[in-house]
């Protein structure tokens, strides 16, 4: 059986449709992230799953059971939210004993819990502070230790990191992968950061505009994205303009701009021949050579605007014969990317079969 | 606190003296007034309390001496502890309402209350009568329901004065709880609820104790209001409850008994300010802050 499943979620507001069709299948033990950039339905589907908001439409069934009618307080799943919700007259022993009490546990268990609870989150002898005298951080652990007390079968975790800055986040980030390990609970994690997503999840669902756009682990999504926005949104890419001259068994033949044709490469999406379409590169698959290449292969040709050093690799930004502004990474010492300067033209080598055409 | 050092680096400079001076000349027809109007004659009133009719706590003594008087301050006490319930368990469920409901909702809540307010206390004092007498809206409504045989006594009684001053004295706990509750954040309501805490539970265990500071601060303020109010209980109340401020008057007005008048005055000054010392102790500096 489906440990979790989601099916044709819907959630309107108004005339506002927050959330249209979700459909989703969650297997035990799993860190699925929900990603997508605000208003794209994450959250809604988050707090449905919370019992927070009431869908239009639609079914969630945990272990077979629907959730739906079952109100917050029954469901037995647990949240951490983007704000802090530390209960603030309380203790951090007693924020963590809270959910125990109400459940009227004996009092040698809920100590026993509670102590069990701040080891896993590494926060020992904290538990007489109250939230207000711990970091941004700390409240975030202590949250989720209140959240995994009473051993809920899943895990709500809504972006609980965006407040804290950056070297915080990546510490966080990596305790709640060892709490997802040595704890084996399912999480369900919402974010905007695709870092975020790609460095925690077993799979990724991508939300754009109330729907999931793809489901995937992170190599997938980024070696085969589905649409131009999970292109966009997980990874850095670079578009160009073309036509698609013929198309089948997922290839097509394109042209760019009047003289390059190009063929094999995979297509996303319908187009019929003639019709508009985009290309799409990674910027840290494109080959870089001085002057032009000859025509025929899979080379575009650029100008260069800007070169800027980043460390462990050297960005070129470059505008394409046909006006496209580009991208390309180059590693640490390429060769020809030390004398380059701007205005300089370029050529821009590329696997047709690793790059993505996405009908308009 | 800004225009003090403002002040203490023009001292520095040396040129001080004429600007505090003047400052302070601003407040001086203020504190004339103070002192004129207020200060000066509760004074002279305590005063009389010890001279009248001759030096001596004698006042003192018939007041807090005898079964009669004893019973009005105590029957004011529990008037105004009644009051204050009723008042905090009416309020908290609407300042709770305010605090969630859409902002234009609230402000049109709040008009109406506010609105209340500055009307004219006799006017709605005496609203409340028509309303409430045997003959008024509510006892002919549910009579004409069928749900009493005969009038309810609703005036010239406890009832009366529970129902009168309590309406007057909702604005006073309603504005300082929902300035508590509003500062709390919902979504720690969500995370209870989530804990598995029933809305009673959420309630008993996480928003009433966030809420605490402006329930006290609020329920002291009614109780002491209630302490000291005289047009309500003497239009709404019966002579069998009586209380402390009708007895001032009474005394002032009816018996001329400027003695007698000042020591109830101060029997009652004393008590508001000891109440008041009370509310700054629990929660005039340390409010949640977990000390």
């Amino acid at each position: 059986m489906t440990f979790l499943q989601i099916r044709g979620l819907r959630k309107d507001y108004g005339i506002v449709t927050a959330v249209r069709d979700v459909n989703l299948t969650v297997e035990r033990g799993e860190f699925m992230t929900f990603l997508g950039p605000s208003g794209s339905g994450k959250s809604t589907t988050l707090y449905i799953l919370a019992g927070f908001e009431n869908p239009t439409a639609g079914d969630i069934l945990l272990n077979g059971d629907s959730l739906i009618s079952t109100p917050s307080h029954k469901r037995n799943i647990g949240m951490v939210f983007q704000r802090y919700t530390l209960f603030p007259h309380l203790s951090v022993g007693e924020n963590i004993a809270f959910p125990l009490k109400v459940r009227r546990l004996p009092k040698a268990e809920i100590d026993a819990k509670v102590a069990k609870m701040l080891k896993l989150v590494r926060l020992e002898g904290f538990e007489d502070r109250k939230p207000a005298q711990m970091s941004g951080g700390q409240q975030q652990r202590v949250a989720l230790a209140r959240a995994l007390a009473y051993d809920p079968p899943v895990l709500l975790m809504d972006e609980p990191l965006s407040a804290l800055d950056k070297k915080l986040r990546e510490e966080i980030q990596h305790e709640i992968r060892r709490i997802h390990q040595e704890t084996e609970v399912t999480i369900l994690y919402v974010t905007h950061d695709q870092e975020e997503a790609l460095r925690l999840s077993d799979r990724i669902a991508v939300f754009s505009k109330g729907v999931i756009d793809q489901i995937g682990t992170g190599p997938e999504l980024y070696a085969n994205p589905a649409t131009r926005f999970v292109a966009e949104f997980v990874g850095d890419s670079d578009f160009v303009d073309c036509r698609v001259l013929s198309a089948q068994n997922g290839r097509a033949d394109i042209a760019v701009g009047s003289s390059l044709t190009i063929r094999g490469v995979p297509m996303h999406g319908r187009a019929a021949a003639g019709g508009a379409a985009a290309l799409m590169l990674r910027p840290e698959r494109l080959s870089l050579a001085r002057g032009s290449v000859g025509q025929g292969s899979a080379n575009l040709a650029a100008t260069v605007t800007d070169i800027t050093f980043l460390g462990s690799n050297i960005h070129v930004a470059a505008a394409a014969e046909t006006g496209e502004a580009l991208s390309v990474r180059l590693p640490f010492g390429h060769e020809a990317a030390s004398s380059l300067s701007r205005g300089d033209t370029v050529s821009l080598g590329f696997d047709p079969a690793s790059a993505h055409v996405f009908s308009a | 606190m800004a225009l003090l050092t403002e002040q203490e680096k023009i001292a520095a400079v040396g040129s001080i003296r004429p600007i505090r001076s003047r400052n302070f000349a601003l407040t001086v027809p203020a504190l004339l007034l103070l002192v004129v109007f207020f200060i000066l004659p509760v004074v002279s009133l305590l005063l009389r309390s010890v001279m009248e009719p001759e030096p001596g706590l004698q006042n003192y003594q018939a007041l807090l001496g005898s079964t009669t008087y004893l019973k009005i301050f105590l029957n004011t006490f529990s008037v105004s502890a009644l009051v204050t319930a009723v008042t905090l368990a009416i309020g908290f469920p609407v300042a709770w309402a305010l605090a969630i409901m859409p902002k234009r909702w609230a402000s049109i809540v709040f008009a109406v209350l506010l609105l209340s307010m500055w009307t004219n206390l006799l006017t709605r004092t005496y609203a409340w009568m028509v309303l409430l007498q045997r003959t008024g809206i509510i006892n002919k409504t549910l009579m004409g329901l069928g749900l009493i045989s005969e009038p309810l006594p609703l005036v010239n009684n406890l009832v009366g004065v529970t129902i009168g001053m309590t309406y007057i004295m909702l604005p006073f706990i309603i504005l300082p709880l929902y300035g508590v509750i509003r500062k709390i954040d919902p979504a720690i309501l969500q995370a209870a609820a989530l804990c598995g805490a029933t809305r009673w539970q959420a309630l008993s265990r996480i928003l009433i104790p966030l809420a605490a500071p402006g329930m006290v601060s609020g329920a002291l303020m009614v109780f002491v209001m209630s302490l000291g109010y005289f047009v309500t209980p003497a239009l709404l109340g019966g002579t069998a409850n009586m209380m402390l401020a009708e007895l001032i008057a009474q005394f002032v007005q009816s018996l001329v008994n400027w003695g007698m008048g000042g020591a109830a005055a101060l029997v009652l000054l004393v008590v508001t300010l000891a109440l008041y010392a009370v509310q700054l102790k629990l929660f005039g500096t340390a409010r949640m802050e977990g000390r």
